[in-house]
């Protein structure tokens, strides 16, 4: 009976989950014509960078902490791994194969900045090289990530909650460290020139990596929707809402939580990478956890913990909100600067709101996550009219 | 003194209490029996604003409390004596006391512990030490001259006897007993260990599933064959039930 | 005292007090509180202030640091937190609502660092408040006067938790909440009482380590990491281990940071923070419970026989 009444609550609730995405994506359009009008369409072109971007780290956050019930604190970590990786390690095979020195020397940046430029020519020069050293970044971003996700969610996994969500943090912090002070590998607080495989492009560079981010965004979404709906998501799922009935059941809680935690760092790590080809440099300063642990947290939150749709339209609202400070800052914020304050930390305070109202006054976020049943559909409706032929029966007799 | 009307509560999404009508008369004594599951604990949970309610009227001197704070609660005059966790094991057995009668001023709670130690003197032994340190039977007394250090004018009381050696037991129910008649508290338990809590009972609610049974005298109770052995496992009327007594009742639930 | 030690006993004394008021907050109420990073921020600013505006000592504004803590878990326990636990909400919703309410804390902190340099035509975004020390017995006075104040007022508190009701009252709620309540006792006030203690030990411990490093509107979020190391090599089960967990971090920074840049060479500086956190990752993997999780009474009994790893 319980069940009946479920899906047909599901079914009203439904219609008005879809009012709801059109209505904030109709917001998402009102303020990207606005812009548009505005400031031309190189701002717009920044916003969906960011949003791709953005949008495959949080997905990655949303897998761990939405999917798996993992408070992933730590999400810098991978993303700076990802970055580095990218950084460090293509460079370097390019460098090796053209008889350039590859060694420590490589991230210093008295020879940095004479080799980058020698490799970006031979890029230019060949689609073929471009391509693959694309694919070589991320595919040495991805493995290099899911080694940090494994090796940071050793000591931790067993953990509970909090105190799960503090180690990870303390973790990502560690490798963050790492990163900015390990000088031989990416130069440490001195940015490292990244070569460029977009450059064959030339002027219309911008715009593929566009593409290119989209289209990979696009993937990890698909990706991650169809292993939602797997029997690996259904796990997930299960271990989140109950370890210990999942462990009764027996899953490995312990394997499966690590499968996930892996997964997703080798995501986040393949989104630093792509940011790191996109900006064109390394640096590590500018891999904080504000920007990469907590951002795609209010991102998840503000969207909706456990839904892909709703994160991309979280990241999305947000990211137009903090250009909008960027851009408008001396033009709406003018009385903080008369008193010498820059509206650029007005980012922090909208984070924070943010975080907070969505907490206090919709805990589930823009677009909760949906309740699906374990089976799927054909199954259950099957299920459900043997129910309810049979409560016939036993009403007639 | 307590009358609960059409009482409809839970924790979260789960509702556990359905319709239940209730009423504990002034200075007597009301024992709610029933299998394991039936929602007793749920019931003393829902009175003292822990657990959700739903719907449904709770009235204690004829004021509504459903809704209220628990210390609110404790300051109008009703005193709760869990199941679990009835002490506060890290602390000594003297600020326990102390923590009993919070609500009074500091002398006032003194000389109420010490009337407390007379009432128990078992306790006595046991003053400074930490109250996690005493046995079940002690730390059952313990509860109950924290229930009683409050003053209160209705006690409820949950599953007294459990985890009690029958002696003791049978100890503890006699001082309920004393507590009606002397000081005149009126009392509302809750008890699996039913023949024991009957003979000492006014009046009596047998509950299943979240829903009340039977209402009426708690002798009358003991003498309904039927109920008493399909949700008590006792023998209604015989004297030699003594014997059942000590089986817990959990079978007969389902 | 050697360089080191003095140092490290100042700014291990600050950790200490941070990890100490993480943990009273999380035994009372189960919330992680990550507004400690930009509490600490805004005591050291505090300091700064009284020191930079009214000239003296930094330590004569510790009473001021204090309650302007107070101020800040006051504010953030109505604004957000008691209607949290109203709610009965998990563990990590709390500890997100703190991480808000961190960021907002820290949004503030920037505007008003530069603020001040804008009107009073200061330089707060890199302080070395230690120059504004004096000397004591031929050290460092920071060295002897700020474990004394830590161990002072933790003295006061245990006094406090021990010797009045409403601290024996706040035990008892956090043993058994419903039976405090069923007793008459106010959980709202407790939990009240333990923000406002809370948030001074977290500013006062933020004044107290920008007397070994150099204060930052960030230091806080740079330190958050290693103040909940100490708490959870504390075990997060009672407020001494807190402040004996942050105690030892900070300590095994300094002592770590010294010896080992004396045998490996000067890079081991950049790298200071991760001595710790691979204390508390060991800690974690052998005790997952962290410093009371160790049966130390089990290995006492056995003679000391069987030791498991560290037993400190």
């Amino acid at each position: 009976m319980t069940t009946d009444n479920k899906s047909y609550s599901n079914l009203g609730l439904k219609d008005f989950f879809l009012k709801r995405e059109v209505m904030v994506i109709i917001v998402i359009l009102a303020l990207l014509t606005f812009l548009f009008a505005s400031r031309g369409v190189n701002i717009i072109l920044t916003i969906f960078i960011d949003f791709a971007v953005f949008a495959i780290i949080t997905m990655s956050l949303n897998l761990e902490t939405g999917y798996t019930g993992v408070p992933q604190f730590g999400r810098v970590a991978a993303v700076i791994i990802g970055a580095f990786a990218v950084g460090a390690i293509p460079g370097r095979i390019m460098a090796m194969f053209m008889g350039l020195p590859y060694g420590v020397e490589y991230a210093s940046d008295t020879v940095n900045f004479r080799l980058v430029p020698e490799i970006n020519q031979v890029l230019a020069g060949s689609w073929l090289i471009s391509l693959g050293f694309l694919i070589f970044s991320l595919f040495i971003a991805a493995i290099c990530g899911a080694a940090i996700g494994w090796l940071i969610s050793r000591p931790a996994i067993r953990l509970k909650e909090g105190y799960l969500g503090i180690s990870l943090l303390a973790f990502g912090d560690f490798f963050m460290w790492v990163g900015h002070n390990w000088n031989a590998m990416v130069g440490g607080s001195v940015p490292v020139s990244v070569p460029d495989p977009f450059r064959i492009f030339a002027g219309s560079r911008f715009m593929v990596i566009v593409l290119v981010i989209f289209v990979i965004a696009f993937l990890v979404f698909t990706y991650l929707q169809k292993l939602h709906r797997s029997p690996f998501g259904r796990s997930l799922r299960m271990i989140r809402d109950n370890d210990l009935s999942a462990g009764a059941a027996g899953k490995n809680i312990v394997s499966v939580r690590t499968q996930s935690l892996v997964i997703g760092a080798a995501l986040a790590a393949v989104g630093g990478g792509l940011y790191v080809l996109y900006v064109g440099s390394a640096a590590s300063i500018g891999f904080t956890k504000l920007t990469f642990t907590f951002w795609p947290w209010a991102f998840m939150m503000l969207g909706g913990i456990g839904s892909n749709i709703g994160v991309l339209l979280g990241v999305f609202v947000l990211v137009i909100l903090r250009t909008m400070i960027v851009i408008f800052r001396s033009q709406w914020f003018g009385f903080l600067l008369q008193i010498g304050i820059d509206p650029l930390w007005l980012e922090f305070t909208l984070m924070g709101a943010v975080i907070i109202i969505v907490i206090l006054f919709m805990p589930h976020g823009l677009v909760p996550e949906k309740v699906e049943p374990m089976l799927p559909k054909s199954r259950v409706r099957a299920v459900m009219e043997r129910r309810r032929l049979a409560k016939e029966q036993g009403n007639q007799s | 003194m307590l009358k609960i009307t059409n009482l409809n509560s839970g924790y979260g999404k789960l509702q556990v209490l359905y319709d239940l009508s209730i009423e504990a008369p002034g200075k007597g004594i009301t024992v709610v029996v029933g299998p394991n599951g039936a929602g007793k604990t749920t019931l003393m949970s829902s009175i003292m604003g822990i657990a959700k309610v739903i719907s449904g009227e709770i009235l204690f001197e004829d004021v509504p409390i459903e809704g209220d704070l628990t210390h609110n609660l404790a300051k109008k005059g009703i005193s709760y004596v869990p199941q679990m966790g009835n002490v506060f094991a890290e602390l000594a057995v003297s600020d326990n006391l102390n923590m009993a009668g919070y609500l009074m001023t500091k002398e006032e709670s003194k000389i109420k512990a010490e009337q407390m130690l007379e009432i128990f003197p078992v306790l006595k032994k046991f003053y400074a030490r930490s109250a996690g340190t005493l046995s079940g039977g002690e730390r059952r007394m313990l509860a109950i001259a924290m229930g009683l250090m409050k003053n209160p004018k209705l006690m409820l009381l949950d599953e007294l006897s459990t985890d009690l050696a029958p002696i003791i037991a049978e100890k503890v129910m006699k001082e309920v007993a004393r507590m009606r008649d002397e000081l005149g508290i009126t009392i509302l338990m809750v008890e699996q260990m039913a023949k024991r809590a009957l003979e000492i009972g006014d009046t009596a609610y047998l509950m299943v599933s979240g829903e009340v049974r039977y209402a009426g005298k708690a002798d009358d109770l003991l003498h309904e064959p039927e109920l008493c052995s399909m949700y008590l496992g006792i023998k209604a009327g015989s004297e030699d039930a003594i014997a059942e007594i000590e089986k817990p009742s959990t079978e007969g639930s389902e | 005292m050697t360089p080191w030690m003095a140092s490290g006993l100042v700014y291990a004394s600050g950790l200490a007090l941070t990890a100490g008021s993480i943990t009273l907050l999380f035994i009372v109420t189960r919330t992680f509180n990550f507004a400690v990073a930009s509490m600490a921020t805004f005591g050291f600013y505090v300091a700064y202030t009284g020191v930079a505006l009214y000239g003296g000592l930094p330590y004569q504004y510790y009473p001021l640091v204090f309650l302007f803590g107070s101020f800040l878990g006051i504010v953030c326990y109505f604004g957000l937190n008691r209607h949290l636990l109203r709610r009965q909400a998990a563990e990590i919703t709390l500890m997100m609502s703190t991480l808000g309410y961190d960021l907002l804390l820290l949004s503030f902190i920037q505007m008003y660092a530069d603020y001040l340099t804008h009107s009073y035509g200061l330089f707060p975004r890199r302080v070395t408040l230690n120059t504004h020390d004096f000397e004591l017995f031929g050290e460092r006075a920071a060295a002897i006067i700020l474990p004394v104040i830590a161990i002072g007022l933790l003295t006061l508190l245990h006094q406090f938790m021990t010797k009045t009701r409403f601290g024996v009252a706040m035990r008892a709620t956090i043993e058994n909440p419903v039976l405090a309540g069923a007793s008459g006792i106010n959980s709202d006030r407790v939990y009240m009482v333990s923000w406002i203690i809370a948030g001074g030990m977290a500013t006062l411990g933020g004044a107290f380590m920008a007397m070994a490093m150099t204060g930052t509107p960030t230091m806080g979020m740079f330190t958050i990491p290693l103040m909940f190391a100490g708490a959870i090599l504390g075990g997060l089960t009672s407020l001494y281990g807190g402040i004996l967990g942050g105690f030892m971090i900070g300590m095994t920074e300094y002592a770590g940071v010294f010896y080992l840049s004396q045998q490996l060479g000067p890079w081991v500086l950049g790298y200071r923070m991760a001595i710790p956190l691979i204390l508390m990752a060991a800690t974690l993997l052998l005790f997952p419970r962290g410093l009371a999780g160790i049966p130390l009474g089990k290995i006492i009994e056995k003679r000391f026989g069987r030791k498991r790893g560290e037993s400190a």
